[in-house]
């Protein structure tokens, strides 16, 4: 018995495998990517809220500080959307990269 | 300079040949999503793997990028007294990161390098995020082994938006942070660093070194890539005629540029805190 990797073993179950087995891992990895997303996007719109909202806070009390506050706010948005991004690399590859 | 009526001729020419291209684009082409996440990958000699293959657009775009800007580099001259506005700009950009250098990294010695390390970080993922905002050539292979080459259908392939080209800047990032800390401290300050504050948290003070990279690079990745991909499933109905320029404008210019510079100060700011 040989040792097949996940994506070997995949394409084994794509080309000789029965129309459900067809059918459950399609639905698996379209429900998977969906879900991935889904939550994954949840806590990037938390922060990125979060952060604007206190950003626009500072900006009505200090008026002279608009023009760096906007700056380290695009900043500190472009740090808490990381996380977002995991969510939507994993998604990504789960449907171009898988067979 | 360009006087104003030279310049707005140009636009008008430029917005007349974009619109005949899409035009022809919306016609000849045919709007299938065949290449999504595709890679152009040439084998080197005949195996596959890791260590076997090649992204020959990556390296195309890459060298094309660095000399490019040694080239701009060149031209530009410091004078006294500035006579361009070129070196206005850059000297600004130059305070700018001056300053945040100076706040991140404590002991004067190791200012000049980190400036430079920063610098030239912040330039290259610029230039090329802001190739991933403008039409040009572009390569997908075909699947029967070939690779199709197109004009102004999509924009330039850049180099960031591969995961190889980042992972080795963050890679290198680490590797230098880890060097100038020994450099700074020691070595057996920096090893004993590991053990901080009792010996059974090794595991994880190495996870967390570990897990530095990976998110500095695949940060710049998800945007540039994940912004194409979002480009094309969103335009392919258009094939590229009026949506992409408000959605090219927005990943390639403002994402790009925004992450540009994140990247480049998360660079500064690793190698800052590593430095004593």
């Amino acid at each position: 018995m040989e040792n097949y990797s996940i994506v070997e073993a995949l394409k084994m179950v794509l080309t000789s495998g029965n129309m459900l087995a067809w059918g459950l891992y399609y639905m698996g990895k379209f429900v998977g990517t969906g879900i991935c997303m889904g939550i994954g996007a949840i806590g990037p719109g938390v922060g990125e809220g979060e952060t604007g909202a206190h950003a626009m806070d500072a900006m009505a009390r200090q008026p002279e500080m608009v023009g760096s506050i906007r700056i380290n706010m695009l900043l500190a948005m472009a740090v808490a959307e990381s996380t977002g991004l995991y969510s939507l690399v994993i998604s990504l590859i789960m449907l171009f990269v898988l067979p | 300079m360009i006087n104003e009526k030279v310049t707005k001729y140009l636009i008008i020419v430029f917005l007349s040949l974009y619109i005949v291209l899409g035009i022809v684009n919306l016609f000849v082409f045919n709007s299938e999503l065949s290449g999504v996440g595709q890679r152009w990958i040439v084998s080197i000699n005949g195996k596959t793997g890791f260590m076997n293959e090649v992204n020959p657009m990556t390296l195309i775009m890459s060298f094309a990028i660095m000399i490019g800007l040694i080239i701009f580099a060149s031209t530009v001259k410091f004078r006294l007294v500035p006579e361009k506005k070129r070196q206005t700009v850059f000297e600004l950009l130059f305070e700018f990161y001056w300053g945040i250098v100076e706040d991140a990294v404590p002991n004067p010695k190791y200012r000049k390098p980190v400036f430079v390390i920063g610098v030239s970080f912040f330039l290259y993922v610029l230039v090329s995020n802001l190739l991933g905002g403008m039409p040009g050539i572009s390569v997908s292979p075909l699947s029967n082994g070939k690779v199709s080459v197109e004009m102004f259908t999509d924009t330039w392939y850049t180099p960031t938006s591969d995961l190889n080209v980042n992972a080795a800047y963050a890679i290198s990032v680490l590797i230098i942070s880890h060097v100038f800390s020994a450099h700074s401290k020691g070595v057996w300050k920096w090893f004993k660093g590991f053990f901080e504050p009792i010996i059974f948290l090794l595991p994880l003070n190495i996870i967390g070194e570990i897990a530095k990279p990976i998110s500095h690079s695949v940060r710049l990745f998800g945007n540039i890539m994940g912004g194409g991909i979002l480009v094309l499933i969103v335009s392919y109905m258009l094939k590229y005629f009026l949506i992409p320029v408000f959605l090219w404008g927005f990943f390639g210019w403002f994402v790009g540029l925004i992450q540009a510079f994140v990247f480049s100060l998360l660079a500064i700011a690793y190698i800052g805190s590593a430095v004593e």
